[in-house]
């Protein structure tokens, strides 16, 4: 399987999947499941031969490359010599880090969404998703970037569109009301918002294309140009929307509210993860030299997503929109340490990054298991939870605890090591971010009192709480995985460090 | 020795495991798996003891390495740490022994034993921990099992409103420590306490900056320790079960401020910072004693008597006395866990009745108690022959010495406040009619092996351990000990306690009427509120959370979200709909129109192109 087949294969597997599937649909999860360990595995393979490439037979040129690039060439295909242009696919441990994650939450994924309805498109949308997903990690040419980019949008949108959740929004703009059913008005912000501000994203790759004439990312950094002002913001845009940054913020709630659970672990662990990897590998990485210029505007954009987000989601009452804010105030972080433009503090933002995703999925599972067993979404109506729901609650401590930075999670690491990264590169007034462990201390403790301790409300005692068991086996690999990555995160700064090893000499 | 640092290290964690998982099996498991996890660890700890050499233990690993940067994490195991670590496993044991009776009963056990030795974990962490960041780790471990076990009894609103606040609370201080833990990896370029003595005694550390970073971590303290003004979540603590309280609330987490402190002792001493922490404390002192005085349930007057107690080792520390501070948190963990444990015993005889006002007369049913109790008491009060004497005596001399006027007048207060609130507490508990026929018609025995035991332990040690004070002393500080000489202090704190142990005696037993009228008083009342209420700094402190917080900060925030940011991006639809509304003016029919239409359009277009081209 060369690797241009992983990126387009989906496309086959997915339509073979869902038309062979009729009548058996339950079967589809299953094809899903072995398509998503098959990615898993490759990824695997790739970051082994990333990080040894002297234990793999390669031709030494392609040692050298990599030793020299850091990125592990996989091909080039459907070449456009007019236009020099092509799918070219490499890979850096940045990169593989990201399928890595992506295939694995992909499989978690599978597990959450055992009993989802109509299983045999749900699945084939999640079968065809992974495609240019892995596409847009994979390709270093800006253009199919871009376009796979953009392809992402599709299944998300139908995903989150059909499989959502019930209620109409009204919305009342100067005298014109807005009324959709409430999923379908968050699919379209969802898919209109980023789409939109990839525009920014796509005028600013032709107009990097105009200074350089290259449209591959490896080309275009050794040409290295001082970018001017305005390819940057455009592209800064185009990232910070999908972030989110504020004020580019308000797609996420409403997304993440209406769409199912498990491609909410989607649209916090992958969505978001491409915005942050644009930003790390197109802005930081393709133009440090502007980058410097406009570093503190990305620490005070930063600084105030973390902290608004932070405020926003203590006033929430809503479980899942205040999971939501916690996840925009932990990408806040992960701007702020990208910010440094330093080696250390990139690391510490890929593992934030891969922290967020660990730790931020439990949450949203476990918000949407809750929606799903007392139908309602609003905390104060809830209480007493874990009298019934032990397991549930267990996890949601544990993955909360991760949220607001205790040690021996993940979320502290990646906090300590942020902190420590803004301090060295802009002196003792960032340590402020410290209190956004204060604050995400308030929400999250305050809703675990809200929903988990206290008396049994009504609404509780009405409900039923069960869980199946491929729910509780994803939820326990989570558990596992920040806790294991919080006591031993030296794996993935492994990683980290040699994604970000071209900055140890600046 | 390096084994009995590893079982130190991981036995916690994994008895923790253990009892979770064996007690779900068969629910006395888990006790038996804590007891014998419980045992080993004293083991360990005394094996530590009786093995150590002159040289600290001493061993570092690398825990992270991410760009330039490494994170150390280190054990150090001096003095200092295994006098901890012998308070730490030695009560903690005897508090595991003693719940077999107290939390007999409790259908939830495996999940209770599980976090008392995830507790104990995390305090041997901080105590053996070399780096501020490795003390964190466990610092913060305590404070998750403190969380946990407070409510305990998560069903209850009181108990889940205790433990969110108590979280809370220290969590504020701990964000301090971060802040601190930072500044120290950036601009010292370590974390090591050890070191940070040693380049403080060197005055190589810029000297504003320690100052910073000691208050930071004085913060962290402060909020652990239950001092001024991070104080009111201890006195809600007292929602868990009383064995929580006397292991974390009365005898070893509260103790971790004063630790670290304590640890950073040259580093404090660098800098101003003792000066700040004989303040805050000798004004936390005076505010628990008098607060402790008016108190009605028996575990609130054992939380402000124990915050007043950590803030009169806190003043030992800040007025410059190593010795002092330390001597005292010893002899105060070793007594406060002897009242608390005996007010386990009272609550459970008396059917889990709190209220010392509801009880009385218990010295015929629980004799044995009624002497332990005394005995902690005569301790906490500092009467000698016990413990408590010598360590206390020791601090007010050593504030009389080197403190400033403030600090000697408060401390004093507070070191003779504590018999008149004990003594009351006594009375209350012990003497006197029964004042509720329900509680004393139905009274339980308490167990000879699992109750009286573990008191008779701990009562017998408040009394063997004044034979050992100048040893701890000169384990702690070596020979450069300088004793304060007060003149006759002794004399008159005796004089003095013994006053007011007579005016309590008389007004609680013979004088009640009298006690009556005086507390009918208006200006007492309006006192006694204030005092009861823990000078409404909680009140103060959770306004500002509610008021400014959330319903101001945070609803703000919520409002420019809603009818600023994402108004911006709905409008984006009504604007959509405007711009088709005017195009669709356009559509009128007419030849002449679609060709001017068509004109202008061209032109717009030529001008773009001209633009863009031109222009960039």
């Amino acid at each position: 399987m060369v690797a241009v087949d992983i990126i387009f294969a989906p496309i086959f597997l997915s339509a073979l999947v869902y038309f062979l599937t009729r009548g058996a649909e339950h079967l589809t999860k299953y094809v899903a499941l072995a398509w998503f360990i098959v990615l898993f595995i490759i990824s695997l393979n790739w970051l082994n031969q990333i990080m040894h490439p002297e234990s793999y037979a390669f031709p030494p040129e392609i040692i050298n490359y990599i030793k020299a690039t850091g990125f592990l060439p996989l091909g080039e295909y459907l070449r456009v010599p007019a236009f020099g242009f092509s799918l070219t696919l490499q890979i850096d441990a940045l990169s593989v880090a990201m399928l890595i994650l992506t295939a694995a939450l992909l499989i978690l994924v599978v597990f959450t969404s055992w009993e989802e309805k109509n299983q045999a498109a749900y699945f084939s949308l999640l079968i065809l998703f992974s495609g240019p997903i892995f596409g847009v990690f994979m390709t270093t040419n800006v253009l199919w970037f871009f376009m796979f980019w953009e392809l992402t949008l599709v299944p998300m949108l139908f995903l989150v569109g059909y499989w959502g959740a019930e209620g109409v929004e009204v919305k009342k703009v100067f005298n014109i009301e807005i009324k959709l059913p409430s999923r379908v008005y968050a699919a379209l912000k969802f898919f209109l918002y980023t789409h939109v501000f990839a525009m920014f994203m796509f005028v600013g790759f032709f107009l990097l294309f105009k200074q350089t004439g290259y449209w591959d990312f490896t080309l275009i950094k050794e040409a290295a140009i001082v970018t001017p002002a305005l390819i940057w913001w455009l592209m800064f845009l185009g990232f910070a929307a999908k972030l989110p940054l504020f004020p580019f913020h308000t797609w996420l709630p409403d997304a993440h509210v209406q769409a199912p659970s498990s491609i909410s672990v989607l649209l916090a662990g992958v969505l978001l993860k491409m915005g942050a990897y644009g930003l790390i590998r197109f802005i930081i990485e393709l133009m440090p030299v502007t980058t410097a210029r406009f570093a503190m505007w990305m620490v005070v954009l930063g600084l105030i997503t973390t902290l608004y987000a932070g405020f926003l989601a203590i006033y929430e009452r809503h479980i899942k929109k205040m999971v939501a804010y916690s996840s925009i105030s932990h990408m806040g972080l992960v701007v702020v340490a990208a910010a440094t433009l330093s080696y250390d503090g990139l690391s510490a933002a890929l593992y934030e990054m891969i922290g967020h995703a660990l730790v931020i999925s439990p949450l949203f599972l476990l918000a949407g298991w809750l929606h799903h067993k007392t139908h309602t979404w609003y905390m104060d109506e809830m209480g007493g939870i874990m009298k019934y729901a032990p397991y549930a609650s267990a996890i949601f401590i544990l993955a909360g605890m991760a949220a607001l930075g205790l040690p021996g999670t993940m979320g502290f690491i990646g906090e300590l090591t942020i902190i420590i990264s803004a301090v060295k590169s802009f002196g003792w007034w960032i340590a402020i971010i410290a209190f956004a462990g204060m604050i995400s201390a308030g929400y999250i403790i305050w809703s675990i009192r809200r929903v988990f301790h206290g008396e049994p409300s009504e609404v509780v005692k009405r409900s039923e709480f069960h869980m199946s068991f491929p729910e509780k086996f994803a939820l326990a690999v989570y558990a596992f995985l920040i806790v294991y990555f919080g006591v031993n995160p030296q794996p993935i700064f492994d990683i980290a460090n040699k994604a970000f090893s071209f900055f140890g000499g600046m | 020795m390096n084994n009995a640092v590893n079982v130190l290290l991981l036995a916690p964690f994994i008895g923790s495991a253990l009892a979770y998982i064996l007690g779900k099996m068969k629910k006395p498991l888990a006790f038996w798996v804590a007891e014998i996890t419980g045992a080993i660890l004293f083991l360990a700890s005394v094996v530590i003891f009786l093995k150590y050499s002159d040289a600290p233990i001493n061993f570092d690993l690398n825990w992270i390495h991410y760009g330039n940067i490494t994170i150390p994490f280190g054990i150090y195991i001096d003095h200092l740490s295994i006098i901890m670590l012998l308070v730490a496993t030695g009560l903690g044991f005897l508090d595991i022994h003693f719940a077999h009776d107290y939390m007999g009963e409790d259908p939830d056990q495996p999940r209770y034993y599980a976090k008392v030795l995830f507790f104990i974990g995390g305090m041997i962490l901080l105590v053996v921990t070399k780096d501020l960041i490795g003390a964190f780790v466990g610092w913060e471990f305590m404070g998750l099992a403190s969380y946990l076990l407070i409510s305990y009894w998560y069903f209850k609103n009181s108990a889940a409103n205790a433990g969110m606040q108590a979280f809370l609370y220290t969590r504020f201080g701990d964000i301090f420590i971060l802040a601190a833990i930072a500044l120290l990896m950036v601009f010292v370029g370590t974390t090591n306490l050890v070191e940070l003595n040693h380049l403080a005694d060197a005055g190589e550390i810029n000297k504003t900056l320690a100052l910073v970073v000691a208050l930071f971590v004085f913060m962290g303290a402060i909020g652990k320790s239950g001092q001024f003004p991070l104080y009111p979540w201890l006195m809600n603590a007292m929602e868990g079960p009383t064995t929580v309280s006397a292991l974390i609330h009365g005898a070893t987490m509260v103790n971790s401020g004063i630790y670290i402190v304590a640890r950073m002792f040259d580093f404090f001493a660098y800098t101003e910072a003792l000066f700040v922490v004989a303040n805050v404390a000798a004004l936390s002192a005076f505010i628990g004693s008098t607060s402790a005085l008016v108190q009605k349930e028996i575990k609130k007057i054992l939380a402000y008597s124990t915050m007043s107690h950590l803030s009169i080792a806190f003043v030992g520390l800040g007025v410059g006395s190593l010795a002092a501070g330390i001597l005292h948190l010893v002899n105060h963990a070793v007594f406060k866990a002897l009242l608390f444990l005996a007010a386990g015993a009272v609550i459970y005889i008396a059917h889990h009745t709190k209220d010392a006002w509801k009880l009385g007369g218990l010295i015929k049913t629980a004799p044995w108690v009624a002497i332990f109790f005394a005995m902690g008491s005569l301790s906490l009060a500092g009467v000698p022959p016990f413990s408590g004497f010598f360590s206390k005596e020791l601090v007010v001399a050593s504030a009389w010495e080197w403190g400033n006027g403030f600090v000697k007048t408060f401390v004093t207060i507070a070191a003779l406040l504590s018999i008149a609130y004990i003594t009351r507490l006594w009375i209350l508990i012990f003497l006197g009619e029964p004042r509720n026929e329900d509680i004393a018609g139905s009274v339980k025995k308490p167990s000879t092996l699992w109750m009286r035991l573990p008191l008779a332990i701990l009562a017998f040690l408040t009394l063997a351990l004044s034979l050992w004070q100048d040893d701890i002393i000169h384990y702690i500080v070596g020979d450069n000990f300088v004793e304060p000489h007060v003149e006759g202090l002794t004399v008159f704190m005796l004089t003095s306690m013994f006053i007011i142990f007579l005016i309590v005696v008389g007004l609680y037993l013979k004088g009640l009427n009298l006690l009556y009228k005086i507390a009918s008083h208006h200006f007492v009342q309006t006192i006694h509120q204030i005092l009861y209420n823990g000078y409404y700094v909680e009140a103060m402190i959770t306004w500002i959370s509610k008021n400014i917080i959330v319903n101001s900060i945070a609803r703000a925030a919520k409002w420019f979200d809603t009818y600023v940011v994402d108004y911006i991006v709905n409008a984006t639809v009504a604007l959509a709909l405007y711009t088709y509304k005017f195009f669709k003016l356009g559509h009128t029919g007419r030849i002449g129109s679609y060709m001017g239409q068509m004109v202008l359009g061209v032109a717009i277009i030529v001008v773009a192109i001209l633009i863009i081209v031109k222009g960039l």
